[in-house]
Protein backbone atom coordinates (compact mmCIF):
# COMPACT_ATOMS: atom_id res chain seq x y z
CA UNK A 1 0.00 0.00 0.00
CA UNK A 2 2.15 2.57 0.88
CA UNK A 3 5.07 1.67 -0.45
CA UNK A 4 3.36 0.68 -3.90
CA UNK A 5 2.03 4.48 -3.70
CA UNK A 6 5.80 5.63 -3.49
CA UNK A 7 6.87 3.90 -6.37
CA UNK A 8 4.29 5.19 -8.54
CA UNK A 9 5.84 9.18 -8.54
CA UNK A 10 7.83 10.70 -6.61
CA UNK A 11 9.82 13.99 -7.59
CA UNK A 12 9.42 15.55 -4.22
CA UNK A 13 12.88 15.30 -2.77
CA UNK A 14 12.45 18.02 -0.16
CA UNK A 15 10.35 20.16 1.81
CA UNK A 16 11.17 23.17 -0.73
CA UNK A 17 9.53 21.09 -3.65
CA UNK A 18 6.07 21.28 -1.74
CA UNK A 19 3.96 23.79 -3.47
CA UNK A 20 1.79 24.78 -0.88
CA UNK A 21 2.68 24.53 3.05
CA UNK A 22 -0.29 25.31 5.45
CA UNK A 23 -0.73 25.42 8.84
CA UNK A 24 -4.49 24.19 9.17
CA UNK A 25 -4.12 24.92 12.62
CA UNK A 26 -2.48 28.23 13.65
CA UNK A 27 -3.12 30.68 16.49
CA UNK A 28 -3.59 34.17 17.58
CA UNK A 29 -2.71 34.79 21.14
CA UNK A 30 -5.61 37.44 21.75
CA UNK A 31 -5.58 39.08 25.67
CA UNK A 32 -9.13 40.14 27.70
CA UNK A 33 -7.20 43.94 26.72
CA UNK A 34 -7.12 43.22 23.11
CA UNK A 35 -11.21 42.49 22.89
CA UNK A 36 -11.87 45.66 24.86
CA UNK A 37 -12.20 47.77 22.16
CA UNK A 38 -14.45 45.27 20.25
CA UNK A 39 -17.20 45.43 23.07
CA UNK A 40 -19.85 47.60 21.44
CA UNK A 41 -22.66 49.57 22.88
CA UNK A 42 -24.56 46.30 23.96
CA UNK A 43 -21.79 45.18 25.71
CA UNK A 44 -20.90 48.41 27.83
CA UNK A 45 -22.46 46.71 31.06
CA UNK A 46 -20.05 43.63 30.55
CA UNK A 47 -17.33 45.18 29.68
CA UNK A 48 -17.21 47.01 32.95
CA UNK A 49 -17.99 43.80 34.86
CA UNK A 50 -15.22 42.15 33.47
CA UNK A 51 -12.71 45.11 34.46
CA UNK A 52 -13.83 44.98 37.87
CA UNK A 53 -11.69 41.51 38.04
CA UNK A 54 -8.46 41.46 38.49
CA UNK A 55 -7.95 37.93 37.49
CA UNK A 56 -9.91 37.48 34.59
CA UNK A 57 -8.70 34.35 34.21
CA UNK A 58 -10.44 32.92 37.58
CA UNK A 59 -13.42 35.33 37.89
CA UNK A 60 -14.76 35.73 34.34
CA UNK A 61 -12.93 32.74 32.90
CA UNK A 62 -12.24 29.70 35.04
CA UNK A 63 -9.18 28.72 33.66
CA UNK A 64 -6.98 25.82 35.91
CA UNK A 65 -4.06 23.30 35.08
CA UNK A 66 -3.07 21.12 38.15
CA UNK A 67 0.98 23.01 37.40
CA UNK A 68 1.99 25.68 34.79
CA UNK A 69 0.96 25.58 31.66
CA UNK A 70 4.37 25.01 29.54
CA UNK A 71 5.72 27.39 31.83
CA UNK A 72 9.42 27.75 29.50
CA UNK A 73 6.98 29.26 27.15
CA UNK A 74 5.64 32.02 28.18
CA UNK A 75 9.34 33.72 29.38
CA UNK A 76 8.71 36.78 28.32
CA UNK A 77 11.50 38.49 26.27
CA UNK A 78 12.95 35.40 25.38
CA UNK A 79 10.23 33.10 23.33
CA UNK A 80 9.56 34.04 20.05
CA UNK A 81 6.08 34.80 20.85
CA UNK A 82 4.53 35.18 24.40
CA UNK A 83 1.76 32.74 24.44
CA UNK A 84 -0.87 34.88 26.56
CA UNK A 85 0.27 38.05 24.97
CA UNK A 86 -1.51 40.37 22.37
CA UNK A 87 1.38 41.69 20.76
CA UNK A 88 0.23 39.73 17.67
CA UNK A 89 -0.25 41.08 13.95
CA UNK A 90 -0.32 39.96 10.38
CA UNK A 91 2.95 41.15 10.15
CA UNK A 92 4.26 39.15 13.28
CA UNK A 93 2.01 36.31 11.79
CA UNK A 94 4.04 36.53 8.62
CA UNK A 95 7.28 36.74 9.87
CA UNK A 96 6.81 33.32 12.40
CA UNK A 97 5.15 31.75 8.82
CA UNK A 98 8.62 32.85 6.92
CA UNK A 99 10.93 31.71 9.60
CA UNK A 100 9.63 28.34 9.39
CA UNK A 101 8.44 27.73 5.70
CA UNK A 102 4.84 28.16 5.79
CA UNK A 103 2.67 29.91 3.09
CA UNK A 104 -0.35 29.81 4.53
CA UNK A 105 -2.34 29.52 8.01
CA UNK A 106 -5.48 28.80 9.24
CA UNK A 107 -6.19 30.90 12.44
CA UNK A 108 -7.86 29.43 15.44
CA UNK A 109 -8.56 32.08 18.62
CA UNK A 110 -6.28 31.11 22.25
CA UNK A 111 -8.28 32.50 24.82
CA UNK A 112 -11.36 32.44 23.93
CA UNK A 113 -11.09 28.90 22.68
CA UNK A 114 -11.84 27.84 26.40
CA UNK A 115 -14.77 30.18 26.49
CA UNK A 116 -16.95 27.20 27.90
CA UNK A 117 -14.93 27.78 31.10
CA UNK A 118 -17.14 30.97 31.43
CA UNK A 119 -20.26 30.57 33.23
CA UNK A 120 -22.46 33.67 32.35
CA UNK A 121 -23.72 33.26 29.05
CA UNK A 122 -24.17 36.75 28.05
CA UNK A 123 -20.34 37.29 29.06
CA UNK A 124 -19.26 34.59 26.77
CA UNK A 125 -20.98 35.82 23.94
CA UNK A 126 -19.60 39.03 24.48
CA UNK A 127 -16.26 37.75 24.48
CA UNK A 128 -16.60 36.00 21.02
CA UNK A 129 -18.35 38.99 19.51
CA UNK A 130 -15.35 41.14 20.68
CA UNK A 131 -12.75 38.37 19.92
CA UNK A 132 -14.60 37.68 15.75
CA UNK A 133 -14.58 41.51 15.39
CA UNK A 134 -10.78 41.62 16.63
CA UNK A 135 -10.32 39.25 14.56
CA UNK A 136 -11.76 41.05 10.87
CA UNK A 137 -10.38 43.73 11.99
CA UNK A 138 -6.63 42.72 12.40
CA UNK A 139 -6.42 39.31 10.34
CA UNK A 140 -8.81 40.05 7.30
CA UNK A 141 -6.29 41.71 4.73
CA UNK A 142 -3.73 39.23 4.36
CA UNK A 143 -4.15 36.88 1.20
CA UNK A 144 -1.55 34.34 3.37
CA UNK A 145 -4.13 34.32 6.55
CA UNK A 146 -7.54 32.56 6.44
CA UNK A 147 -9.87 33.18 9.95
CA UNK A 148 -11.82 31.11 11.88
CA UNK A 149 -14.22 32.82 13.44
CA UNK A 150 -16.17 31.37 17.45
CA UNK A 151 -19.07 31.01 18.81
CA UNK A 152 -19.56 30.51 22.45
CA UNK A 153 -21.90 27.39 22.68
CA UNK A 154 -23.80 28.51 25.57
CA UNK A 155 -27.01 30.13 23.78
CA UNK A 156 -27.12 27.65 20.31
CA UNK A 157 -29.40 30.32 18.53
CA UNK A 158 -26.88 32.86 19.57
CA UNK A 159 -24.34 31.63 18.06
CA UNK A 160 -26.03 31.05 14.46
CA UNK A 161 -26.82 34.91 14.49
CA UNK A 162 -23.44 35.31 15.21
CA UNK A 163 -22.41 32.98 12.37
CA UNK A 164 -24.80 34.90 10.00
CA UNK A 165 -22.94 38.32 11.03
CA UNK A 166 -19.79 37.54 9.83
CA UNK A 167 -19.72 34.06 7.65
CA UNK A 168 -19.48 36.23 4.65
CA UNK A 169 -16.32 37.73 5.26
CA UNK A 170 -14.24 36.82 2.85
CA UNK A 171 -11.26 35.62 5.28
CA UNK A 172 -13.64 33.94 7.50
CA UNK A 173 -13.12 29.87 6.33
CA UNK A 174 -14.29 27.85 9.38
CA UNK A 175 -16.15 28.59 12.56
CA UNK A 176 -15.01 26.85 16.29
CA UNK A 177 -17.34 25.44 18.35
CA UNK A 178 -14.80 25.08 21.84
CA UNK A 179 -15.15 21.48 22.37
CA UNK A 180 -13.04 21.39 26.01
CA UNK A 181 -15.45 22.06 28.37
CA UNK A 182 -18.26 21.13 25.91
CA UNK A 183 -20.91 20.18 27.95
CA UNK A 184 -23.12 18.25 26.72
CA UNK A 185 -20.66 17.01 23.96
CA UNK A 186 -20.89 18.11 20.42
CA UNK A 187 -23.59 15.87 19.15
CA UNK A 188 -26.67 16.90 21.15
CA UNK A 189 -29.37 18.11 18.99
CA UNK A 190 -29.66 21.36 21.17
CA UNK A 191 -26.61 22.57 19.15
CA UNK A 192 -28.31 22.14 16.09
CA UNK A 193 -28.75 25.83 15.56
CA UNK A 194 -25.08 26.58 15.08
CA UNK A 195 -24.82 23.44 12.13
CA UNK A 196 -27.66 24.96 10.76
CA UNK A 197 -25.74 28.21 10.07
CA UNK A 198 -22.62 26.48 9.00
CA UNK A 199 -23.96 24.36 6.84
CA UNK A 200 -26.41 27.32 5.39
CA UNK A 201 -23.08 29.17 4.64
CA UNK A 202 -20.96 26.47 4.05
CA UNK A 203 -18.66 27.08 6.64
CA UNK A 204 -16.58 23.97 7.95
CA UNK A 205 -17.20 23.46 11.64
CA UNK A 206 -13.56 23.40 13.95
CA UNK A 207 -13.12 21.52 17.00
CA UNK A 208 -10.16 22.51 19.03
CA UNK A 209 -9.07 20.85 21.88
CA UNK A 210 -7.89 22.95 24.98
CA UNK A 211 -6.79 21.83 28.19
CA UNK A 212 -7.18 24.37 30.48
CA UNK A 213 -11.36 24.10 30.46
CA UNK A 214 -11.35 20.05 30.46
CA UNK A 215 -12.50 20.20 34.50
CA UNK A 216 -15.73 21.21 32.80
CA UNK A 217 -16.02 18.20 30.78
CA UNK A 218 -14.05 15.72 32.23
CA UNK A 219 -13.65 16.93 36.09
CA UNK A 220 -12.51 13.70 38.04
CA UNK A 221 -9.86 13.71 35.52
CA UNK A 222 -8.52 17.09 36.17
CA UNK A 223 -9.38 16.80 39.76
CA UNK A 224 -6.94 13.83 40.10
CA UNK A 225 -4.53 14.93 38.12
CA UNK A 226 -1.22 15.55 39.71
CA UNK A 227 0.52 17.63 37.05
CA UNK A 228 -0.18 19.42 33.76
CA UNK A 229 1.63 16.97 31.63
CA UNK A 230 -0.71 13.59 33.23
CA UNK A 231 -3.78 16.26 32.35
CA UNK A 232 -2.32 17.44 28.83
CA UNK A 233 -1.17 14.28 27.36
CA UNK A 234 -5.15 12.78 28.07
CA UNK A 235 -7.66 15.33 27.86
CA UNK A 236 -7.07 16.14 24.23
CA UNK A 237 -7.55 13.17 22.57
CA UNK A 238 -10.51 12.10 25.73
CA UNK A 239 -12.22 15.68 24.14
CA UNK A 240 -11.79 14.71 20.74
CA UNK A 241 -13.41 10.85 21.31
CA UNK A 242 -16.05 12.14 23.43
CA UNK A 243 -16.99 14.74 20.92
CA UNK A 244 -16.28 12.83 17.83
CA UNK A 245 -18.48 10.17 19.30
CA UNK A 246 -21.38 11.80 20.65
CA UNK A 247 -21.36 13.75 16.58
CA UNK A 248 -21.69 10.45 15.28
CA UNK A 249 -24.20 8.51 17.25
CA UNK A 250 -26.15 11.31 17.42
CA UNK A 251 -26.12 10.98 13.52
CA UNK A 252 -25.13 14.99 13.25
CA UNK A 253 -22.98 14.35 9.85
CA UNK A 254 -26.48 12.63 8.71
CA UNK A 255 -28.59 15.43 9.37
CA UNK A 256 -26.14 18.02 8.36
CA UNK A 257 -24.42 15.72 5.30
CA UNK A 258 -23.10 19.13 4.16
CA UNK A 259 -21.17 20.51 7.10
CA UNK A 260 -17.20 19.11 7.31
CA UNK A 261 -16.11 18.69 10.82
CA UNK A 262 -12.31 19.55 11.58
CA UNK A 263 -10.88 18.16 14.55
CA UNK A 264 -7.71 20.24 16.00
CA UNK A 265 -4.72 19.57 18.62
CA UNK A 266 -4.70 16.06 19.39
CA UNK A 267 -2.57 14.51 16.91
CA UNK A 268 -3.65 11.61 14.73
CA UNK A 269 -2.33 8.41 16.25
CA UNK A 270 -6.06 8.07 17.96
CA UNK A 271 -8.11 8.10 14.65
CA UNK A 272 -7.61 4.51 13.62
CA UNK A 273 -8.46 2.87 17.03
CA UNK A 274 -11.32 5.60 17.48
CA UNK A 275 -12.94 4.40 14.23
CA UNK A 276 -12.41 0.90 14.68
CA UNK A 277 -14.36 1.34 18.37
CA UNK A 278 -17.40 3.28 16.54
CA UNK A 279 -17.70 0.72 13.56
CA UNK A 280 -17.60 -2.02 15.86
CA UNK A 281 -19.94 -0.51 18.13
CA UNK A 282 -22.45 0.36 15.08
CA UNK A 283 -22.46 -2.95 14.30
CA UNK A 284 -22.59 -4.40 17.62
CA UNK A 285 -25.25 -2.11 19.08
CA UNK A 286 -27.84 -1.30 15.94
CA UNK A 287 -30.72 -0.54 18.44
CA UNK A 288 -28.44 2.31 19.76
CA UNK A 289 -27.65 3.79 16.45
CA UNK A 290 -30.53 3.45 14.39
CA UNK A 291 -30.07 7.23 13.10
CA UNK A 292 -26.81 6.70 11.40
CA UNK A 293 -26.92 4.75 7.61
CA UNK A 294 -23.48 4.06 7.17
CA UNK A 295 -20.70 2.85 9.06
CA UNK A 296 -18.99 5.66 11.24
CA UNK A 297 -15.88 5.26 9.30
CA UNK A 298 -17.70 6.48 5.85
CA UNK A 299 -18.90 9.88 7.56
CA UNK A 300 -15.36 10.01 8.65
CA UNK A 301 -13.98 9.40 5.03
CA UNK A 302 -16.32 11.67 3.76
CA UNK A 303 -17.21 14.61 6.36
CA UNK A 304 -13.78 14.91 8.40
CA UNK A 305 -10.59 16.02 8.87
CA UNK A 306 -8.16 15.89 11.45
CA UNK A 307 -4.67 18.51 11.88
CA UNK A 308 -1.90 16.53 12.55
CA UNK A 309 -0.36 18.38 15.60
CA UNK A 310 0.72 16.99 17.91
CA UNK A 311 2.37 14.41 16.32
CA UNK A 312 3.77 13.21 19.19
CA UNK A 313 7.64 11.33 19.79
CA UNK A 314 7.76 9.77 16.61
CA UNK A 315 11.93 9.54 15.97
CA UNK A 316 11.91 6.03 16.96
CA UNK A 317 9.85 4.93 13.44
CA UNK A 318 9.27 7.55 11.47
CA UNK A 319 7.03 5.49 9.24
CA UNK A 320 4.71 4.79 11.56
CA UNK A 321 3.20 8.75 11.41
CA UNK A 322 2.51 7.29 7.29
CA UNK A 323 0.98 4.13 8.10
CA UNK A 324 -1.39 6.04 10.60
CA UNK A 325 -2.16 8.50 7.73
CA UNK A 326 -2.68 5.39 5.37
CA UNK A 327 -5.39 3.77 7.86
CA UNK A 328 -6.94 7.47 7.79
CA UNK A 329 -6.98 8.23 4.39
CA UNK A 330 -4.31 10.82 2.91
CA UNK A 331 -7.65 12.91 2.30
CA UNK A 332 -8.64 13.35 5.46
CA UNK A 333 -5.87 14.48 6.75
CA UNK A 334 -4.09 18.43 6.75
CA UNK A 335 -0.91 19.43 8.43
CA UNK A 336 -0.69 21.75 11.41
CA UNK A 337 1.77 23.56 12.95
CA UNK A 338 0.11 25.47 15.86
CA UNK A 339 2.21 28.30 15.87
CA UNK A 340 3.70 29.98 17.90
CA UNK A 341 2.21 27.48 21.05
CA UNK A 342 4.85 25.29 22.46
CA UNK A 343 4.39 22.22 21.54
CA UNK A 344 4.33 23.21 17.60
CA UNK A 345 5.29 21.07 14.63
CA UNK A 346 7.56 22.22 12.08
CA UNK A 347 6.59 21.16 8.52
CA UNK A 348 9.53 18.74 8.19
CA UNK A 349 8.49 17.15 11.13
CA UNK A 350 6.06 15.68 9.26
CA UNK A 351 7.83 16.02 6.00
CA UNK A 352 10.40 13.83 6.92
CA UNK A 353 8.03 10.80 7.97
CA UNK A 354 5.51 10.71 4.71
CA UNK A 355 7.57 12.26 1.80
CA UNK A 356 9.43 8.31 1.10
CA UNK A 357 6.39 6.79 1.70
CA UNK A 358 3.36 8.22 -0.38
CA UNK A 359 3.52 9.61 -3.93
CA UNK A 360 3.97 13.56 -4.86
CA UNK A 361 -0.06 13.83 -4.70
CA UNK A 362 -0.33 12.12 -1.40
CA UNK A 363 2.15 14.57 0.02
CA UNK A 364 0.95 17.72 -1.55
CA UNK A 365 -2.18 17.11 -0.14
CA UNK A 366 -1.23 16.32 3.33
CA UNK A 367 1.43 19.11 3.46
CA UNK A 368 -1.15 21.86 1.92
CA UNK A 369 -3.71 20.74 -1.25
CA UNK A 370 -6.79 19.47 1.62
CA UNK A 371 -6.61 22.23 3.43
CA UNK A 372 -6.72 24.51 0.43
CA UNK A 373 -9.40 22.59 -1.31
CA UNK A 374 -11.31 22.58 2.19
CA UNK A 375 -10.85 26.06 2.94
CA UNK A 376 -10.77 27.52 -0.40
CA UNK A 377 -7.47 28.59 -0.68
CA UNK A 378 -6.26 30.14 -3.68
CA UNK A 379 -2.43 28.85 -4.07
CA UNK B 1 -17.93 -26.96 -11.61
CA UNK B 2 -21.23 -25.52 -10.69
CA UNK B 3 -23.81 -28.14 -9.35
CA UNK B 4 -27.48 -28.74 -9.66
CA UNK B 5 -29.60 -27.83 -6.09
CA UNK B 6 -30.41 -30.17 -3.96
CA UNK B 7 -33.37 -30.67 -2.04
CA UNK B 8 -32.42 -31.63 1.81
CA UNK B 9 -35.68 -32.73 4.32
CA UNK B 10 -36.01 -31.13 6.95
CA UNK B 11 -37.03 -33.58 10.07
CA UNK B 12 -39.53 -32.96 12.63
CA UNK B 13 -40.83 -29.64 10.58
CA UNK B 14 -44.35 -29.90 12.07
CA UNK B 15 -42.52 -28.63 15.14
CA UNK B 16 -42.13 -25.21 13.28
CA UNK B 17 -45.77 -24.40 14.25
CA UNK B 18 -45.34 -20.97 14.88
CA UNK B 19 -43.69 -17.90 13.60
CA UNK B 20 -40.46 -17.80 15.71
CA UNK B 21 -40.15 -21.68 16.09
CA UNK B 22 -36.80 -22.89 14.47
CA UNK B 23 -34.86 -25.91 13.32
CA UNK B 24 -31.45 -26.68 12.56
CA UNK B 25 -30.07 -29.35 10.31
CA UNK B 26 -27.24 -30.62 9.23
CA UNK B 27 -26.91 -30.22 5.61
CA UNK B 28 -23.76 -31.47 3.57
CA UNK B 29 -21.64 -30.88 6.88
CA UNK B 30 -23.12 -27.41 7.39
CA UNK B 31 -25.43 -26.23 9.75
CA UNK B 32 -28.54 -24.38 8.50
CA UNK B 33 -31.44 -23.07 10.31
CA UNK B 34 -34.95 -22.73 9.35
CA UNK B 35 -37.28 -20.41 11.02
CA UNK B 36 -40.75 -19.56 10.82
CA UNK B 37 -41.57 -16.12 10.34
CA UNK B 38 -45.19 -14.81 9.31
CA UNK B 39 -46.78 -18.08 8.51
CA UNK B 40 -43.39 -18.08 5.94
CA UNK B 41 -40.55 -20.61 6.26
CA UNK B 42 -36.52 -19.20 5.76
CA UNK B 43 -33.11 -21.10 5.84
CA UNK B 44 -30.10 -19.48 7.09
CA UNK B 45 -26.50 -20.62 7.89
CA UNK B 46 -26.29 -21.00 10.76
CA UNK B 47 -22.62 -19.18 10.70
CA UNK B 48 -21.92 -15.49 11.36
CA UNK B 49 -19.81 -13.93 9.13
CA UNK B 50 -18.30 -11.53 11.55
CA UNK B 51 -16.41 -13.86 13.72
CA UNK B 52 -17.92 -17.10 12.89
CA UNK B 53 -20.48 -17.11 15.67
CA UNK B 54 -23.70 -19.41 15.91
CA UNK B 55 -25.61 -16.93 14.25
CA UNK B 56 -29.05 -19.10 14.25
CA UNK B 57 -28.48 -19.90 18.21
CA UNK B 58 -29.42 -15.79 19.09
CA UNK B 59 -32.72 -14.23 19.59
CA UNK B 60 -35.62 -13.40 17.15
CA UNK B 61 -36.09 -9.38 17.32
CA UNK B 62 -37.22 -6.27 15.74
CA UNK B 63 -35.09 -3.36 14.93
CA UNK B 64 -34.91 0.14 15.84
CA UNK B 65 -35.77 2.80 13.40
CA UNK B 66 -36.10 6.03 13.33
CA UNK B 67 -38.22 9.20 10.99
CA UNK B 68 -36.32 11.19 8.88
CA UNK B 69 -35.36 13.69 11.40
CA UNK B 70 -33.67 11.01 13.61
CA UNK B 71 -35.46 11.88 16.69
CA UNK B 72 -38.21 9.76 16.68
CA UNK B 73 -37.27 6.38 17.70
CA UNK B 74 -39.60 3.22 16.82
CA UNK B 75 -39.49 -0.10 17.19
CA UNK B 76 -40.06 -2.06 14.28
CA UNK B 77 -41.74 -5.37 15.80
CA UNK B 78 -41.45 -7.29 12.69
CA UNK B 79 -39.12 -10.35 14.70
CA UNK B 80 -37.22 -10.95 11.29
CA UNK B 81 -34.18 -10.23 12.90
CA UNK B 82 -31.73 -12.94 14.32
CA UNK B 83 -29.02 -11.49 16.67
CA UNK B 84 -25.75 -13.57 17.28
CA UNK B 85 -25.14 -14.68 20.19
CA UNK B 86 -21.69 -14.33 20.39
CA UNK B 87 -21.30 -9.84 19.50
CA UNK B 88 -24.76 -8.94 18.63
CA UNK B 89 -24.57 -8.45 14.69
CA UNK B 90 -28.10 -8.61 13.60
CA UNK B 91 -29.25 -10.18 10.38
CA UNK B 92 -32.93 -10.22 8.69
CA UNK B 93 -33.70 -13.94 7.99
CA UNK B 94 -35.76 -12.61 4.92
CA UNK B 95 -32.75 -12.23 3.05
CA UNK B 96 -29.46 -12.45 5.14
CA UNK B 97 -28.55 -8.67 5.17
CA UNK B 98 -26.94 -7.09 8.43
CA UNK B 99 -29.46 -4.62 9.41
CA UNK B 100 -26.16 -1.65 10.18
CA UNK B 101 -24.25 -2.37 6.67
CA UNK B 102 -26.15 -4.32 3.95
CA UNK B 103 -22.73 -5.56 2.40
CA UNK B 104 -22.10 -8.01 5.03
CA UNK B 105 -24.62 -10.69 4.30
CA UNK B 106 -24.92 -14.13 5.73
CA UNK B 107 -26.03 -16.75 3.28
CA UNK B 108 -29.67 -18.36 3.08
CA UNK B 109 -31.28 -20.65 0.92
CA UNK B 110 -34.60 -21.32 -0.62
CA UNK B 111 -37.23 -23.71 1.75
CA UNK B 112 -39.82 -25.75 -0.54
CA UNK B 113 -42.92 -26.96 1.17
CA UNK B 114 -44.44 -30.17 -0.12
CA UNK B 115 -47.13 -32.83 1.29
CA UNK B 116 -46.36 -31.70 4.52
CA UNK B 117 -42.49 -31.99 4.20
CA UNK B 118 -40.25 -28.85 3.92
CA UNK B 119 -37.35 -28.92 2.06
CA UNK B 120 -33.97 -26.48 2.06
CA UNK B 121 -32.37 -26.43 -1.70
CA UNK B 122 -29.59 -25.75 -1.70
Amino acid sequence: MVASQSQARSSVTSIDDVGLVVDADSHLTESVDDLYPYMDDRDEGIKQLIKLSEIPFSDIFSITAPTPIFPDGQDEGTADVDLWSGANDIEGKHDLMDEYGIDHSIVNPTLVAVVNTVNNSRIARALVSAYNRYLIDNFADSDRISNIMVVAPHEPNRAAEEIDEWADEDSVVGVLIPPAGLVPAAGDRRYDPIYEAAQRHDLPVHYHSNTGAVHRSFPMQHNWSQTYAEEHAIMHPFTHMWNLSSLLFNGTPERFPDVEFVFNEAGIGWIPYMTWRLDDHYLELPHDVPVLEKLPSEYISDQFYFTTQPLGHTARDGRHIAQIIEMIGPDSVMYSADLPHPDFDLPAELFDRIRSQFDDEAVEKIMGKNAADLFGIEA
Amino acid sequence: MSRSPTEHRVPNADRLDEDGARITVDVDGQEITVFRYDGEYYAVLNFCVHQAGPLCEGRLTGRMTTDEDGWEWTYDDEEKHVVCPWHGWKFDITDGTNVSDSRYVVPTYDVEKRDGELYIVR
